[in-house]
């Protein structure tokens, strides 16, 4: 019910929170959004000696340039989902982190903690395999980046290293005739989802498949990038039929978990469904046939 | 292990309390700042009885820990009312009938205030996603839901509020 | 005080009622708007400790040590409690009728852990993180010890025992005529078996409460539904019953759960222990662990039938979980087993009703209590039946609704209108039209008719004192034992005293809740409040207004035959129209030495029931009502959505109409979870996930708006003729969506809850092998 006390310590910059981080170890934890970390602490599932906030360190905005979209690790979710930028270039974060928990999590929630925090269901994560985005990490050794297909490891494990800390994100700049979507089942609303699905399609002049980029979370101990059995959508005109090929094939090739949420089959079946909805809708969009 | 002192304001007044860094804003407002009208109903973040405004924004204070607060501006259910006299969502709530326990009505009337802040003429759908995140076990929603619309209809209309204390027969 | 028989129910008043029957407000709901309620764990006194439970984290072992060392070492740790320091280490219930039940259950587990979560030791120090950490570190060693988990097993012969009596709690018989041989000559038998769930009531104020000694009273404030529990704590710590006193907070939420004792030993203990004022509030995810539940119910029904459909015979058994204690399993499980056969005609009729042991965590009330969980099954057999005869479910059920004069399974003659025919009628009227299957959702309609008592069991022979008194200024004290859980129990008793006393309702004080100084009105359960307490309120009033006529006829210059209206502060004639305040009555019963205040009891109806024979009294009387639901079904992942809800009851007087719907609307929500989406897993005994992320209780967006019918058809036995509401609406929830999820899939689904993943697999099962026939 209670946290355990601890030394709390603020960073005035991201060097200062990785220096803590090293001088501290195992036993201390970095404190973003808090929305995932204190519960677990309150829960006692957490009990870190110090606790590094990093709230006050200035990230910057989230902005383009060049063709590629930079996000502050601490951008909120709220500011995420409300952003006019990512609208424009990155609508499928927008629509991810939209999605997350509820109004009060989103207020507080920070990408870089969602993305740090590892959680094979969360639709951050998701979303950036699918996006083939880059964490940008700063440990003692420096910066580095870090490719999304590489970030995530197993269930709330990543491949940062001891001391590192999420900083910024970036993400490619949707290209015209693209269009993007994150669909997800719940057994409730604002729940954990039980499978999330992003897709992202680009067509060409013609309404080819030009690229797909397909991943599902909560169906493994991380997320997984399934864009090879959605390359049969490339080179010809997406339909209906085509899709559902592909999602057949996604849910047949799946091997999900089950846990007291929901049965490996009824995720099979989910991650069918979901993909054959997501691939649709971001179909749609990169048609402009909907907002 | 040691306390700091925390400067923060709550509804409108400032207040000062010795912390320890693990206790949350919930359990300081809660048993240091007497501001029991915010609930402890999970530690999860999941219900939001815990729910305060934190520098306008609603947050599970829950979820943070008081000394992250500090400096900052906190309003909680009793910073609605202007003394006596009941805010006209808090009205609207005793119309409707939208307490029973009344365990989730500081969560819900914050919540609710804040989205119709942001959304001033919202569907009842829109007001029944706004509330997603608010548990009740006691209404079924509907009566709050009533409340929140008839609000936010009346705002359209000031000279349909009803004066403050009214009681409805 | 003076004693009375049930009041007729037929109320006759020839004037329009001025309070009762309006939808008025109280100044409880004031302060839950201000959030200036205190509630239980808004209280703190000076030098207060913090209590905390130390518990079992394994279902099944015994105890080899228990070491506090380094606990009692950590600074701040004031006290540390285990068995032997608990004078009287027992709380025994009372099992209906059956006598003292042979099983007592620990405050603290002496040498036996039988559940995941029971207490063990209790812990207060000076701050709350301290007596957490110091509960950690109390050292529990234990041997495994066989355990059993599922009440099939557990009544087998040669199951591992949870208590050395042996593992079954109770069984109850009720029956009439031969009913295996008239199923075995019906030209109609439909049979099945429909499993329900454990589910948590997850109201969103958990248990919580401050206990200190007041000179040498021990105080508890406490969040309960039963003051009276005051007794049971003064048995526990050895003192006398008139040195307890507990004082009930209004409550975050109630539904059975702060029925049977919570935090209140607990508190007593460590302050008894201590001298000092302790607070104890348990965890979310503590109470989620280690607080009775809801009983899981599997129940066989078979039901014979001419080819008209009418029935001719049932046999059901029931099978509880009652887990580890016995507490108020044996009430629960009479309550299913009185209304197994549901609002139906059954002229012969075999129902066994048993409750089992097993290492998990206890069972015991919860809203609906035992006649909740049968009407998922008795619903079903009515749909089947009717799908067997070729009839629809409303002829099926028109065909054997019982009627007022009929006899239930137990012998006893339904004495009040039985308001189905109308319930279900309008109920589903008001859905209207089907709507059309869109975009690939497929839409269903179901629904279902309950029967739910309302009022304790007549062999209690429950009672409700009231205490009324008028001030000088003419305003309104009133004195009742109740307990509030936020259904506006005590609103309502204020209306019903100011219907009959005339004093505005801003000019009248309530006080409940307190075992020293209100009257005992008996706790807030078994939808009996209104029941008890209103007539005891009316009563009360109706007495002492009758005291204060002939002061009032003097005082108006009226004749004795003249009638008087009291209202609005103020007693008045007609012709001529002459009035006084109520303070001048007042003033002149002083004058003339003429009490203004008043005290009665209410008695309710005895009765005696024979459990041998399984025939006699039962409960008072039974609200009736009929829920119809339209849902829509995503046929790829089984998502249910409810597209309306129509829930209908007929509750003979609404003494406040919103308040009444409310009621309605709020066990619907919570029937609509137990239907989808509650769940508390056991796993042998192990809670697999005991926390509130994932016990789904409904949020708004799982419902649609919830559409209460308040039907006033069928005068009750409650004040003006009204019937209980707090359980009736959750009952039929389960049993409508069944219908509903059958409808649009083609397969009645019989175990709860009816998930996401439970839908499909029933669709998917209906596509291959061709479904029951239910859509």
């Amino acid at each position: 019910m209670y946290p355990a006390p601890f030394e709390y310590v603020k960073a005035a910059a991201w060097h200062d929170a990785v220096d803590l981080l090293k001088e501290h170890g195992d036993d201390a934890r970095v404190l973003a959004g808090g929305q995932s970390l204190v519960p677990m602490m309150s829960l006692r599932l957490a009990s870190p000696t110090h606790v590094v906030d990093v709230n006050d360190i200035d990230g910057g905005t989230i902005r383009e340039r060049n063709g590629t979209v930079e996000i502050p690790a601490l951008a909120r979710h709220a500011e995420l989902e409300r952003s006019p930028v990512l609208a424009s270039v990155c609508p499928l974060l927008a629509e991810a982190a939209g999605l997350i928990g509820n109004v009060r999590v989103r207020h507080r929630g920070t990408l870089g903690g969602s993305l740090a925090h590892g959680d094979p269901s969360a639709e951050l994560p998701c979303a950036l395999l699918a996006l083939e985005g880059t964490v940008r990490a700063l440990g003692p050794e420096g910066e580095r980046r870090i490719r999304a297909g590489s970030f995530f490891r197993s269930y709330f494990t990543t491949s940062l290293a001891p001391s590192e800390v999420v900083v910024a994100v970036e993400v490619p700049a949707a290209r015209d005739r693209s269009g993007a979507a994150f669909v997800e089942f719940a057994n409730r609303a604002g729940d954990f989802a039980i499978v999330g699905v992003a897709a992202v399609v680009h067509l060409d002049d013609s309404d080819g498949c030009r690229g797909v980029r397909l991943t599902a979370g909560g169906i493994s101990d991380r997320p997984v990038d399934l864009s090879e059995p959605a390359a049969a959508l490339l080179g010809q005109p997406p339909n209906e039929a085509l899709i559902a090929d592909v999602a057949g094939a996604v849910s047949e090739s799946s091997d999900p978990r089950g846990d007291d949420r929901a049965t490996p089959e009824y995720r099979r079946q989910l991650v069918g469904v979901l993909t054959k909805r997501a691939l649709h809708r971001a179909w749609r969009r990169a048609a402009g046939a909907e907002p | 292990m040691r306390k700091s002192p925390i400067a923060l304001t709550v509804n409108g007044r400032t207040r000062e309390a010795w912390v320890w860094p693990h206790q949350t804003l919930l359990q300081v407002l809660r048993d240091v700042l007497g501001a029991t009208e915010v609930k402890y109903g999970c530690g999860e973040g999941v219900c939001s009885t815990c729910t305060v405004l934190m520098d306008g924004e609603s947050i599970n204070s829950c979820l943070m820990f008081a000394v992250q607060a500090a400096g900052r501006s906190v309003t909680t259910v009793k910073g609605l009312a202007q003394g006596e006299e009941l805010h006209p969502l808090q009205e609207s709530f005793l119309a409707h009938d939208a307490a029973q326990c009344g365990f989730c009505t500081p969560g819900m009337l914050l919540i609710a205030h804040e989205f119709i802040g942001r959304h001033p003429q919202p569907s009842r759908e829109e007001i029944r996603e706004a509330l997603a995140g608010n548990l009740c076990r006691c209404t079924g929603y509907t009566k709050i839901i009533d409340a929140v619309e008839s609000f936010a209809m009346d705002r359209k209309d000031p000279a349909s509020t009803p004066p403050a204390g009214a009681a409805p027969r | 005080m003076t004693a009375t028989s049930d009041v007729e129910p037929r109320e006759r008043t020839e004037t329009p009622l001025h309070t009762v029957g309006t939808s008025v407000t109280h100044d409880d709901f004031v302060q839950k708007v201000r959030g200036s309620l205190a509630y239980a764990d808004d209280w703190s006194l000076p030098g207060m400790l913090f209590g905390r439970v130390v518990r079992a984290q394994v279902p099944s072992a015994r105890i080899t040590s228990i070491d506090v060392g380094e606990a009692a070492r950590l600074p701040g740790v004031v006290a540390i409690l285990t068995a032997a320091d608990v004078p009287n280490n027992a709380i025994a219930e009372e099992a209906s009728g059956l006598g003292m039940s042979p099983v007592v259950m620990p405050v603290l587990a002496e040498d036996r852990i039988r559940y995941q979560g029971e207490p063990v030791a209790l812990v207060a120090a000076e701050d709350p993180e301290v007596a957490e950490q110091a509960a950690e570190l109390v050292m529990v060693a234990t041997e495994d010890f066989p355990g059993v988990f599922s009440p099939e097993r557990a009544l087998e012969p040669d199951a591992p025992h949870v208590h050395d009596s042996g593992n079954e709690i109770v069984e109850w018989r009720i029956g009439r005529g031969d009913a295996e041989r008239a199923l075995r000559d019906a030209p109609v038998v439909v049979e099945g078996t429909y499993r329900s769930q454990r589910v948590d009531h997850a109201y969103l104020e958990p248990e919580a409460g401050v206990g200190w000694i007041d000179g040498d009273v021990l105080t508890l404030r406490v969040a309960t539904q039963v003051i009276e529990h005051a007794r049971e704590i003064a048995r526990i710590l050895g003192l006398a019953e008139s040195r307890v006193r507990v004082i009930g907070t209004y409550m975050g939420g109630g539904f059975g759960g702060k029925e049977d004792l919570t935090v209140e030993p607990h508190l007593a203990l460590l302050v008894w222990k201590t001298r000092r004022p302790v607070k104890m509030v348990w965890s979310r995810q503590e109470s989620l662990l280690a607080r009775w539940k809801r009983h899981p119910f599997v129940m066989h029904y078979s039901t014979g039938a001419d080819r008209d459909g009418r029935i001719l015979a049932q046999r059901i058994r029931i099978v509880g979980d009652g887990g580890a204690y016995p507490l108020l399993s044996p009430r629960v499980l009479f309550a299913a087993a009185v209304t197994a056969a549901g609002p139906y005609a059954a002229p012969e009729v075999q129902i066994v009703s048993t409750a089992a042991f097993t290492n998990t965590v206890p069972s015991s009330a919860m809203r609906g209590f035992g006649a909740m969980q049968v009407v998922f099954a008795y619903e079903a057999q009515m749909d089947r039946l009717a799908r067997a005869v070729g009839l629809t479910p409303t002829e099926v059920r028109e065909r054997n609704f019982l009627r007022e004069g009929d006899t239930i399974p137990t012998g006893e003659r339904l004495d009040t209108h039985v308001a189905l025919p109308e319930a279900m009628h309008t109920a589903l009227e008001r859905l209207g039209p089907r709507p059309e299957d869109a975009d690939g959702w497929r839409v269903g309609r179901g629904f279902a008719c309950n029967m739910q008592p309302y009022g304790r069991a007549r062999y209690f022979a429950d009672s409700a004192s009231c205490w009324l008194g008028l001030e000088p200024d003419g305003s309104l004290l009133i004195r009742i034992g109740i307990t509030d859980l936020g259904g506006g129990q005590a609103a309502s008793l204020c209306q019903i005293a100011c219907e009959i006393l005339g004093v505005p309702m801003e000019r009248t004080t309530i006080h409940i809740s307190d075992s020293a100084l209100t009257p005992p009105a008996g706790g807030t359960f078994a939808t009996r409040q209104l029941y008890m307490s209103g007539n005891a309120v009316l009563q009360t009033a109706r007495e002492l207004r009758e005291r204060l006529l002939p002061v009032v006829t003097d005082l108006l210059g009226a004749e004795p035959t003249d009638e008087v209206l009291f209202a609005g502060g103020q007693v008045s004639i007609r012709d001529p129209d002459r009035s006084a305040s109520l303070r001048e009555v007042v003033r002149e019963c002083e004058r003339r030495g003429v009490d203004t205040a008043h005290l009665t009891t209410f008695h309710a109806e005895a009765g005696e029931f024979d459990p041998r024979t399984g025939q006699g009294k039962t409960f008072p009387d039974y609200t009736y009502g009929t829920h119809a639901v339209d849902v829509a079904v995503d046929p790829e992942t089984g998502a249910v959505r409810i597209l309306r809800y129509v829930a209908c009851h007929d509750v003979g007087r609404a003494i406040n109409p919103q308040r009444v719907e409310g009621q309605i609307q709020g066990g619907v929500a919570q029937g609509v979870g137990y239907a989808l989406s509650e769940e508390v897993r056991i796993e042998e005994g192990v809670n697999v996930a005991a926390l509130f992320a994932d016990y789904l209780i409904p949020t708004s967006t799982d419902l649609p708006d919830i559409e209460p019918i308040v039907l006033e058809v069928g005068p009750g036995k409650g004040p003006f003729g009204a019937r209980g509401i707090g359980e009736p609406s959750i009952a039929p929830c389960a049993a409508a969506l069944a219908g509903a999820i059958a409808d649009a899939i083609g397969e009645r689904i019989t175990e709860l809850p009816m998930t996401p993943e439970r839908v499909l697999r029933a669709l998917k099962h209906a596509e291959t092998a061709g479904g029951d026939g239910s859509a």
